[in-house]
């Protein structure tokens, strides 16, 4: 099957609970963890569990939701262009859009909030508030939504659809989807600490939004390949003998070869995905340092493959790449970077992503 | 811009059937015990998919406007004590994992899309420009309850599949994407579905851009 050729990254960004991309790199580097306990549904109470919010709002939803000012200071970063006109589309992907409205509604009843609700209804809105045209693609693919966005933007410019294409992610936090994930679990009172071989896992989850200006022109970096797979295995877990990982892994390996690499996983914090993932890096890229940051600033869910794109474009910038905060030795293998190292030497960053139902995401970012 | 063949379509037009009797009714063409917790879109897209018979070299562009409305109300009902299982039910592209997982079918590119008026366009658009040889475009929907009662779920239950390749010879349509400096109008799902099911032509703007046609051959 031929790849997606490759696609100038014309502009990156993204916000976290940290701040900006510039300021997401620099807590990293520092070592910092953004994630705090908090109880798991917000002002309803329960067990708290390692949370990290954007811009100081509070988890319980709002009619109309308080992350919109997050997403429009991160709208005010974006290249001015005429985003949603024909030739410059943008694609919206998240994994819980504004479902968190749904929850408040059932459990206050105050109809204001179910505008927001379905990805549909949230994201009309939203184009409205950001000022895009009609032309907006919304894919949904839960922690490998980005990569999906990425890749069809890719597409739709390669086949002489778009000039530019403009991708744009958001996921914040809500009762929602933080009573989902502790009730399976993997949230806990535990912080997580990605590829640390240790005999139980937790995850942390955070608020993420990033955007990318694709082209077929100018930018210093180039998203040189993409690959996407489904295992179709498990709706929470991975096919035990790692298939999966490695038949996504396996397209960029061409596209990797004679590059000095660095390596970004999905890395949430569970033991048996963090075994696979890093095993299927290590067998794929021998060498090459591994680092998570979901550590740090949780997991950004859907938003997760941008907003760590941004982070890696800024340390592929400054010559540093953030070490996996929270991550303790022993590592699953030895490769995982737990201390910020330096990538002046390394040519390209494979960044991967994974998400419910064995999906796989990955692309290699390189300089132009 | 690009144009594809149909080369099979597979249409599930339920009514008013509640989803235990969409079980039931359906339940001999999955996997014994798979059924159980299944959605009734999940039953319905794919009973649509295994009637194309599923390659793993397909690729899968699934459309939906609010997808697993059932299990996304019966989801928010188990709170406090958030129910672990309609969670993961509950995610937009559910209906078409809950198929292949219960046949442990890998797929490479898997395409879940949302939207309103464009979606059908949007979705041809992301078939038309996979690298699979047969691309797989379904999509549909499930009736809500107290969602609905609200206007935030679908009034109807209906669920399609078509394959989409390159090749004319044993077509039985042909589906096309034009540029076009018209004013974009809208064609929603449930429309698309209602036309496949009476084998009707379209040739409309279909999104900002796009003009679509589909041709029966």
């Amino acid at each position: 099957m031929p790849p997606t050729a490759a696609v100038r990254l014309e502009a990156a960004g993204c916000v976290t609970a940290f701040g900006n991309a510039e300021a997401t790199h620099a807590a990293l580097l520092r070592g910092e963890r953004a994630l705090a306990l908090a109880p798991v549904l917000g002002s309803d109470g329960g067990e708290s569990v390692p949370l990290a919010l954007a811009g100081g709002r509070s988890l319980d939803e709002t009619a109309p939701p308080n992350w919109l000012p997050v997403l429009q200071a991160l709208r005010a970063t974006i290249p001015a262009d005429d985003w949603g006109a024909a030739n410059r589309p943008v694609f919206v992907t998240s994994s819980n859009f504004g479902v968190g409205s749904l929850y408040a509604f059932r459990r206050h009843g105050d109809p204001a909030h179910l505008p927001f609700g379905t990805p549909a209804g949230c994201v009309e809105w939203l184009a409205r508030e950001l000022g895009w045209g009609r032309n907006v693609t919304t894919v949904s693919h839960a922690c490998v939504s980005a990569h999906l966005g990425l890749m069809l933007a890719s597409r739709a410019i390669e086949a002489g659809l778009a000039e530019r294409a403009l991708v744009f992610t958001f996921d914040f936090i809500s009762p929602f989807v933080t009573g989902g994930f502790h009730a399976l679990k993997i949230l806990n009172a535990g912080f997580p600490a990605p590829y640390a071989d240790r005999p139980t896992g937790s995850i942390g989850l955070g608020d993420g939004a990033g955007f990318a200006v694709l082209g077929d022109r100018r930018g210093d970096f180039a998203i040189v390949a993409q690959s996407v797979h489904n295992e179709m295995h498990h709706f929470t877990a991975n096919r035990a003998d790692g298939a999966g990982f490695a038949a996504c892994l396996e397209p960029l390996r061409t596209a990797a070869a004679g590059r000095r690499l660095w390596l970004k996983g999905h890395g949430t914090g569970t033991i048996e995905a963090g075994r696979l993932e890093s095993a299927a890096l290590a067998a794929a890229f021998p060498g090459a340092p591994l680092v998570s940051w979901k550590g740090s600033l949780g997991h950004t869910l859907g938003s997760c493959g941008l907003v760590e794109l941004a982070v890696a474009a800024a340390a592929l910038r400054s010559g540093r790449a953030p070490g996996t905060v929270g991550g303790v030795a022993p590592c699953f293998v030895p490769q995982v970077a737990l201390e910020p190292f330096a990538i002046n030497d390394c040519d390209a960053v494979l960044c991967a992503s994974n998400a419910f139902g064995g999906a796989h995401g990955a692309f290699l970012l390189s300089h132009a | 811009m690009p144009e594809r063949y149909v080369h099979a379509i597979r249409l599930e037009d339920p009514g008013s059937e509640e989803p235990a009797a969409t079980r039931e009714r359906l339940k001999d063409g999955f996997p014994r015990g798979a059924t159980r917790r299944m959605t009734q879109l999940g039953l319905l897209v794919g009973t649509t998919l295994d009637g194309l018979a599923p390659r793993t070299d397909d690729a899968v562009v699934y459309a939906s406007s609010y997808a697993e409305s059932r299990a996304l109300e019966g989801y928010l009902e188990s709170f406090p004590t958030a129910s672990p299982t309609l969670f993961q039910t509950s995610i937009h592209p559910s209906a078409v994992q809950q198929s292949l997982i219960g046949r442990q079918h890998p797929v490479g590119e898997f395409f879940p899309l949302t939207g309103r008026g464009h979606l059908v366009a949007q979705a041809l658009q992301t078939a038309m420009l996979a690298r699979a040889p047969r691309v797989l475009v379904c999509g549909g929907e499930e009736r809500g309850t107290w969602l609905l009662e609200r206007g935030y779920a679908s009034a109807r239950t209906f669920a399609f599949a078509m394959a989409l390749g390159a090749a004319a010879e044993g077509a039985v349509a042909r589906v096309a994407l034009e540029r076009s400096g018209e004013p974009a109008r809208e064609l929603s799902l449930e429309q698309f579905f209602d036309r496949l099911r009476a084998r009707a032509t379209i040739d409309q703007m279909a999104a900002p851009g796009v003009r679509l046609t589909l041709t029966w051959l």
